[in-house]
């Protein structure tokens, strides 16, 4: 069985070596940055790139290097990601575990909250979380983390129902185990991998979602750079400067790949079912 | 050995590389089939008698199977060797298989009456219609009422009774020479069972059409085979008719399973208690990596020494009709093997 | 059948509820009263002009009473009147419609004409390296941000006239060729992910159907390999990825928002934006909860069509068995 495992390996692999470039330039950020990216330098707007100026992407219509803002962006796209996730996570798995687990009224209006959440598409639904909460950059991870709540409740209640009707919690009860103990030996070690999963995955829309919001000017404020923002400055000068466009997008397809390649590959080595698909 | 014989298996092989090693399935499989014939092949799960059926059809997933060796002789040609296209143009048509789980083995979301003409448009290019109306005729024939409506029909509306009988419908309807049937009723109600097994006995000889009957159940063979294989770990460890099987069986593998059959009185089995029932000590062996060696011989009352360090050929034994064993007690050294 | 489809309707009458419970209370906590910026810091009103102007921007009730006072006008087709325009927001939503529609429609169209035919191709592919680059093909597709694939294709096309609306939006009945050679790359920059999406899921669905027991049934007739595949296995695996491209149009629907603003196309999405960036809020209600209701009816639809394609479900009238 050497070819599956290598691919499976292979996917997750180069996620994880991708993910871990951006985590490297943010920490590098910190310390060190090509040039300045917020100061304006009109003197030197909408050059192109090369490598005998340094500016290796070129710099925007007002003059700053666009490498140097794409790494600046990187932390707050990381960071909003995460955070949103994060969040989205507590509070949908919460709900949802106490829903599956509880059953009854509880589950069933628990699932109508989170019935009326998915009703609003989420691109839609964080938009208008913004407008409600205002353009502040760190409302975006409310904004996000609300259109989460739904995913990770929905996911933790179908892994807790799968679960909780399997044999051996009958037997654990019989035996005489309480709830609380069966919650936390038999059904969180359970659901736990499907929450990885989508964890993985929720970071790279996150991505896509973020820099959806600041494209539009709801998301992170100028002159904060975002990847997202930096697109949107970039629409009215790029016919004849396309360096301002292209870059800021490529670190978001590789970002969002990162992660998407990461989670398809946890997927692949933790999912036993998928294994004999082969 | 000139008789009308429509299928001639010589020494087929069939290998699956696991993880564990390689698992010889099949390991040198002969016999014959005559004209008409029904022949049962008998024995336990992982014995591969499976295997043999889809080998022959070449329905084996290679990988990780693969035909290791062997001929599989019909009308001239070796199914084992032959292009693809033209198994294609054989299955079906000319040689059938039924499987086991009529569940399973129908197309849930494909009209009972389309599954059923599809083969018989192929094969016999019929028209839509005209293959249409024969795929009713033979839903009446199988027994089913109002054959018309229920063509229109999706699987999961028959019992499963009905299923496998539109499964042998299916199987039938190009009128093949040979009907490979794999466990066709393992997975009914015993009541059903014999109706099914008449079913196919009633269309097998209306059509001289040959039966190759794979069960795990000597009563079924008792009752409709002429001819018997007994296999055991992937080999054929006897061969004879079925009164030969029944009054005289030779093989300890085959003594062991009908003495296991539960009767009211019985006799006691090679120093067996009468009061207990009788199984077969042990169990089948793993099929990775076998020793070259007689593979029952764990299990066997009557082992010798030479069955631990040799496989037993297969020897021509005397008998109402040709009959082979492959066993020590039945071919000792110096004896010629056939 | 019928009862199967008036159960799910009745269902959906909570949920919608919910989401304009959400909708009105949620833009009531909009920052910046609608009645102080339309009076801005120039105007000044008398008190009586005021008590008029409250009652105009419903201001002078609790705010219970006013959602009760909304739902009874909505119910009966009157979604308020834009503040900026006057003008009435549902006639005005209604008019850009079709747009959006379109969008969505052929992002969806494409996304299954690329997605299920390169998906059933993908679980052909026997070759474990030629796999693992599909896959991370597949992924990148979901990687693509829709309104950078936009700005490429501006930046691609806009030198060939025709291919990229550009302001010169024609209707689709007035001139259709027309219509379809500028709106086909929005679409196809809206799809791209979902097709992705699609892909995957009919690779996975194909592998799993191709190892059914009733494939094996149909290759021991003798069917040829392109009639097991689309006929037999194809039928089965499609179902799964119905549903999930039913309940991923919400994407296309972001999608179609990001790509009407890029290409300044007026659409619902369009509108939707500016009614947030203006602060219009009877028009921010009124878009956000027709979108809404828009997107669940399309997914009750998408429930629709599984139940009616899936013949098991179909027919569950029970004792028809011989």
């Amino acid at each position: 069985m050497k070819a599956p495992a290598f691919a499976r390996n292979s996917i997750a692999l180069s996620g994880a070596i991708i993910v871990g470039l951006y985590l490297a330039i943010v920490v590098v950020s910190f310390f060190w940055l090509p040039f300045d990216p917020v100061k304006m330098d009109s003197d030197h707007s909408l050059e192109a790139p090369s490598i005998a100026s340094g500016h290796l992407c070129g710099t925007d219509e007002y003059g700053r290097d666009i490498l140097s803002r794409i790494m600046k962006g990187t932390f707050v796209s990381l960071v909003i990601s995460l955070s949103a996730t994060a969040m989205g996570a507590v509070i949908g798995v919460t709900m949802g575990v106490w829903a599956g687990f509880l059953g009854g009224r509880w589950d069933h209006w628990l699932m109508r909250a989170a019935d009326v959440l998915f009703s609003f598409p989420s691109l839609l639904l964080a938009i208008f979380v913004m407008a409600v909460l205002g353009e502040k950059t760190w409302n975006v991870v409310v904004a996000i983390g609300i259109v989460y709540i739904p995913q990770f409740a929905r996911i933790s209640r179908g892994a807790i129902l799968v679960v909780k009707t399997n044999e051996f919690v009958r037997a654990a009860r019989s035996n005489g185990a309480g709830s609380g103990f069966i919650l936390f030996r038999h059904l969180l070690p359970n659901i736990l991998v499907p929450i990885i999963v989508q964890v993985s995955l929720s970071l790279s829309v996150a991505i896509l979602l973020e820099s959806s919001l600041s494209f539009l000017g709801l998301g992170v404020q100028p002159p904060e750079p975002s990847w997202g923002n930096m697109l949107s400055a970039a629409r009215n000068v790029m016919v004849i400067a396309p360096w301002t466009a292209v870059y800021p997008g490529l670190a978001i397809v590789f970002l969002v790949l990162g992660f998407n390649l990461l989670g398809d590959g946890l997927r692949d080595l933790l999912d036993p079912r998928l294994k004999n698909i082969r | 050995m000139t008789e009308d014989y429509v299928l001639k298996v010589e020494g087929l092989a069939t290998h699956f590389s696991s993880a564990g090693g390689l698992v010889k399935a099949v390991d040198g499989v002969s016999f014959e089939l005559r004209r008409g014939e029904i022949l049962g092949i008998v024995g336990e799960s992982g014995s591969g008698k499976s295997v043999t059926n889809l080998s022959i059809l070449g329905l084996v997933q290679c990988p990780p199977g693969k035909i290791a060796g062997g001929r599989v002789l019909y009308r001239e040609r070796d199914l084992l060797g032959a292009p693809e296209e033209e198994l294609r143009a054989l299955r079906g048509k000319d040689i059938s298989m039924i499987f086991q789980d009529p569940l399973t083995s129908l197309n849930p979301v494909i009209k009972i009456g389309r599954q059923i003409s599809e083969a018989i448009r192929l094969h016999h290019g019929l028209g839509r219609r005209e293959a249409a109306a024969k795929a009713v005729e033979m839903l009446a024939l199988i027994g089913i009422p109002d054959p018309e409506r229920r063509a229109g029909d999706y699987p999961h509306q028959f019992s499963g009774g009905m299923r496998q009988r539109v499964m042998i419908a299916m199987a039938l309807s190009c009128d093949p020479e040979i009907l490979i049937a794999d466990e066709p009723t393992t997975a009914l109600d015993v009541t059903i069972q014999a109706q099914i097994l008449d079913l196919i006995r009633n269309l097998s000889s209306r059509s001289k059409t040959a039966v190759i009957l794979v069960t795990h159940d000597l009563g079924v063979v008792a009752g409709m085979c002429e001819e018997v294989c007994v296999m055991y770990a992937g080999r054929i460890v006897e061969r004879a008719s079925v009164d030969d099987l029944f009054y005289d069986p030779l093989h300890p593998y085959t003594r062991g399973l009908l003495a296991s059959i539960p009767r009211a009185e019985r006799a006691p089995e090679e120093g067996g208690n009468p009061d207990r029932l009788y199984s077969i000590p042990g169990s089948p062996p793993s099929l990775v990596d076998m020793p070259d060696a007689c593979p029952f011989h764990p299990r066997c009352p009557r082992a010798m020494d030479i069955c631990r360090r040799a496989q037993p050929p297969e020897t021509s034994v005397a008998g109402l009709t040709p009959r082979t064993v492959r066993c020590w007690l039945h071919s000792g050294e110096g004896v010629d093997a056939g | 059948m019928g009862r199967y489809i008036a159960k799910r309707l009745l269902s959906l009458v909570p949920v919608l509820f919910g989401v304009s419970i959400i909708v009105f209370f949620l833009v009531r906590l909009i920052p910046g009263s609608a009645l102080q910026m339309y009076l801005g810091t120039q105007v000044e009103a008398t008190p009586q002009q005021m008590v008029e102007l409250k009652r105009i921007f419903g201001e002078d009730k609790p705010v219970p009473v006013l959602y009760v006072e909304w739902l009874g006008r909505l119910l009966r087709g009157d979604f308020g009147y834009s503040l900026r325009t006057g003008r009435p927001v549902l006639p005005d939503i209604l008019a850009r419609l079709p747009i959006s529609l379109e969008l969505t429609a052929l992002a969806l169209v494409l996304a299954l004409a690329i997605g299920i035919p390169q998906g059933i191709l993908a679980s052909l592919q026997r070759n474990p390296i030629g796999d693992v680059a599909n896959r991370m093909l597949g992924l990148l597709g979901l990687s693509l941000p829709q309104f950078w694939l936009a700005a490429l294709m501006v930046l691609l096309f806009s030198g060939f006239r025709g291919w990229i609306p550009m302001g010169n939006y024609v209707r689709f009945f007035a001139h259709p060729l027309e219509n379809l050679r500028m709106m086909i790359l929005p679409s196809l920059a809206i799809g791209v992910g979902l097709a992705a999406v699609i892909m995957r899921y009919t690779r996975n669905s194909m592998l799993e159907v191709m190892q059914m027991d009733y494939i094996r049934t149909a290759k021991a007739k003798g069917l040829k390999r392109r009639s097991v595949i689309l006929r037999h296995a194809l039928k089965n695996a499609i179902l799964p990825v119905i549903t999930v491209a039913g309940f991923n149009t919400g994407y296309l629907i972001g999608g179609a928002i990001v790509i009407e603003e890029v290409f300044a196309l007026p659409g619902m999405g369009r509108l939707a934006l500016y009614a947030i960036y203006q602060r219009d809020y009877p028009l921010i209600q009124g878009i956000v909860l027709f979108i809404a209701a828009i997107f669940v009816l399309v997914n009750l639809a998408t429930d629709l069509i599984y139940a009616v394609v899936d013949p098991r479900i179909r027919l569950d009238e029970p004792g028809r068995r011989a």
